[in-house]
């Protein structure tokens, strides 16, 4: 009788043990103590958000100015914020129109052959013709849109430019029919 | 239960988990976080190193006819301020004043042309108008300076913000 019930107990002792292991074993399939992976869907809603704003706020800055040896802005202590103009940017090497190279500077002058009257002139040819087109563009925009052609543009010139040169970019400007400039500076005191 | 009979058991428990995990798997997102990330540290630098912009305003002279009379028009002030090798030359209808000479360091005496723009401003306190002249090779740096001297006083009050740039030069 003693000697059937021992190995009775130990089936029993066996068989419950087998099932604990499987408890167990279900338990830490369920419940993973160690964490696999992190849920990273909010993180990813708030960089988005983040991102959409930076892009936002750059793409509504008025202008972008690259500096560089042959561009640095004057600084000035005026108040009035950049606007969304024509932009006619004169560096130590060359005239731009919106980012087109129109005409070379060499020492501070441009080439008198570019010059309607010669190397006295004040008509830069090519910037005349070019900023005209413009504005016969700007006129239908303004046109049709119902509005005015202010005749603004933006001057965009390194701190070094002569003010013979200055003089001649705003009279060729002006020729074009933009006789209301806006110098670009950098804010603040030196 | 059997040691053979356990692990049978708990291999189908594996399996069954495993399908259960197939079914309900997530898009991999860190790719995308990564782009994420990286761009937005591209733009915030950048806008940390955006420099502050602003605009001085000025115009071309412009020509009109005469006014069509009745109310007594004042007296024209008509100030030019000429910026020459030597320094500050401001004149008017009334004539021209004593120059402002540069500084023994050889700049320019913004200061100065401050000061006798207010007192100018004081006796015609409507005029808002200043004409701006220079020598071929004044720098634009001084062009923009003299211009904020011309604009306001060191208290902020408004001298001569309307400012046309001369016909021709020196």
């Amino acid at each position: 009788m003693t000697a059937q019930a021992v190995p009775a107990s130990a089936e029993v002792s066996d068989r419950l043990k087998g099932k604990r292991a499987i408890r167990s074993y279900a338990r830490k399939l369920a419940d993973p103590e160690e964490i696999t992976s992190l849920n990273i869907t909010p993180m990813m809603d708030m960089m988005t958000i983040i991102l959409v704003f930076l892009l936002k706020t750059f793409t509504s800055s008025a202008l972008l100015v690259n500096q560089d040896q042959n561009m640095m802005l004057p600084t000035s202590t005026s108040r009035l914020n950049a606007k969304q103009a024509i932009a006619v940017t004169v560096t130590k090497r060359v005239v731009l129109v919106d980012g087109e190279p129109v005409a070379p500077i060499n020492s501070g002058k441009i080439d008198p052959a570019l010059k309607r009257d010669g190397d006295n002139g004040y008509y830069i040819t090519p910037l005349v013709e070019i900023l005209s087109r413009v504005a016969r563009k700007e006129k239908k925009v303004a046109e049709m849109t119902g509005q005015k052609f202010d005749g603004e543009l933006t001057i965009v010139a390194d701190r070094y430019t002569p003010y013979r040169l200055l003089t001649e970019i705003l009279y060729s400007c002006g020729q074009a029919e933009y006789a209301n400039y806006r110098l670009l500076i950098l804010k603040g005191r030196e | 239960m059997t040691r053979r009979q356990v692990r049978a058991r708990m291999r189908r428990m594996r399996e069954h988990f495993d399908e259960a995990q197939e079914e309900t798997v997530e898009i991999n997102l860190v790719p995308y976080m990564d782009i994420v990330t990286n761009i937005i540290i591209f733009l915030l630098a950048s806008v940390v190193n955006q420099v502050p912009l602003g605009t001085v305003n000025a115009s071309s002279p412009t020509f009109g006819g005469a006014g069509g009379g009745g109310e007594e028009e004042k007296p024209a002030l008509n100030l030019t301020v000429t910026v020459g090798s030597s320094g500050f030359t401001l004149a008017g209808s009334g004539g021209v004043m004593p120059p402002i000479p540069k500084l023994p360091t050889g700049d320019y005496d913004y200061g100065a042309l401050t000061t006798k723009l207010t007192e100018v401003k004081n006796q015609f306190k409507e005029e808002t108008k200043a004409t701006f002249n220079a020598d071929g090779g004044t720098a634009y740096e001084i062009v923009v300076k003299t211009l904020d001297a011309m604009r306001e006083d060191k208290d902020g009050h408004m001298l001569f913000p309307d400012i046309v740039f001369a016909a021709g030069i020196l």
